[in-house]
């Protein structure tokens, strides 16, 4: 792969993470993180919606008129959420109850709205292409990431495996919100210190 | 001008382009999404009347309810939910839906009761927004479990008064253990098994009276 495709590809998963570096998409970060089966559904919808996101609004950014420049983003991303909604519902019935409004939330994911804003409009088809797609799967890697801790803590299993005795009583903090702050404030920390990231 | 007729212009493209793909979508899927509810909604059926569902795959559940299932109306257009043994010719297990507010949501279920039309022989959720790991734990076996050979209805057929306690208090065969930290999910689930449980009291004493 060219260096600059790979670039475009890479960097979101850790030295520009939409997460940990960008701290955007935080409030499904928390949410759908209970457990790893969640996490890994919400990813793929979420990296499929940006992708195509990024790729339908490149393809047109030289057309839309820039009056209703974010009207039209907004339209093609709630169609492609809706459309990854209704194939949950028809082929992941389990899972799209489990994840219930946050799928419909993606709509308003700041990750999706930001690529489309800050990189579709100004980039060619492939680009914006990569970006959606590292930018998803940079999201995706903090989701389970972050669910793989709260899972284990909380109820001893993994992927519903039980990996601990049944005498584990299950460590009800990591299952709630505040759990998942807490695990989410230590994975952007140590992500910064690797990346050297600074706060301006 | 010319720049207001091209954004409408392409404003209109965008809205038709979008719904017809979204109804597209809809109407492609709908017959799956619907066997999918269908089947959810059957499965907690067969759940509340206490069959362990957990190994079962989906015909298997299918088939258990068309063999033993029967839906019914009681004289107040309630739904009533009847489970008939192999070979035998009378119902010999009932269930009703059960639903009612919890803490963050509105709990949806089923609740079955033997033939004695008095003793609980099973319960489900099927649906409910409660936290993970506290709330949430109404879905769980142990909580579920804990309902079958309780008693619902006293002897005359009145309704008894079902208690949810906290964990660790003494149960009678009316109570059963509520979630530590899910206080007022557990007042969800008394409040509404209660309020269900005298809706249903004038069925289950017209048909124990026959």
């Amino acid at each position: 792969m060219a260096s600059a495709a790979k670039k475009l590809l890479m960097d979101p998963f850790s030295d520009n993470n939409p997460i940990t570096i960008q701290v955007l998409g935080i409030c499904s970060a928390l949410a759908v993180t209970v457990k790893v089966d969640t996490a890994i559904v919400m990813s793929l919808a979420l990296t499929s919606v940006v992708t195509l996101s990024n790729l339908v609004i490149s393809l047109l950014r030289n057309v839309i008129p820039s009056g209703i420049r974010m009207i039209v983003e907004m339209a093609v991303i709630a169609s492609l959420v809706i459309i990854a909604d209704q194939l949950l519902r028809a082929f992941l019935f389990d899972i799209s109850k489990q994840l219930s409004v946050f799928v419909g939330l993606i709509i308003t994911n700041c990750i999706v709205m930001g690529r489309a804003e800050a990189f579709a409009l100004q980039n060619p088809p492939k680009e914006s292409l990569l970006d959606g797609l590292g930018n998803g799967i940079g999201y995706g890697i903090i989701l389970i990431a972050v669910a793989t801790i709260r899972e284990f803590l909380g109820f001893g299993s993994l992927l519903n495996h039980q990996l601990l005795p049944d005498s584990y009583m299950g460590n009800g903090l990591a299952l709630l919100a505040p759990g998942a702050f807490i695990i989410l404030g230590l994975l952007i920390w140590g992500q910064r210190t690797i990346s050297k990231y600074v706060e301006e | 001008m010319r720049e207001d007729t091209r954004t409408l212009v392409f404003a209109a493209i965008v809205c038709v382009t979008c719904s017809l793909l979204l109804s597209g979508t809809a109407a492609g899927l709908k017959n799956l999404q619907q066997a999918n509810e269908e089947f959810d909604v059957k499965r907690n059926i067969v759940k509340a009347f206490g069959i362990d569902i957990s190994s079962m795959d989906r015909p298997g559940i299918e088939a258990t309810y068309e063999k033993h299932i029967s839906e019914n109306k009681t004289s107040d257009d309630l739904p009533i939910f009847m489970w008939t043994e192999d070979g035998a010719s009378d119902p010999s297990k009932f269930a009703f839906p059960i639903s009612g507010k919890g803490l963050w949501s509105t709990l949806y279920g089923y609740l079955s009761l033997q033939g004695d039309m008095q003793t609980i022989a099973g319960i489900s959720f099927y649906k409910h927004g409660e936290t993970p790991g506290l709330g949430a734990e109404i879905e769980k076996p142990w909580f579920q479990k804990q309902f079958a050979g309780k008693k619902l209805y006293s002897d005359e057929g009145k309704p008894l008064d079902f208690q949810v306690l906290k964990p660790g208090a003494n149960l009678d065969e009316t109570s059963v253990d509520g979630i530590s930290g899910a206080t007022l999910t557990g007042k969800g689930v008394q409040a509404l098994i209660r309020k269900d449980a005298a809706d249903y009291a004038e069925y289950f004493k017209s048909i124990k009276g026959n």
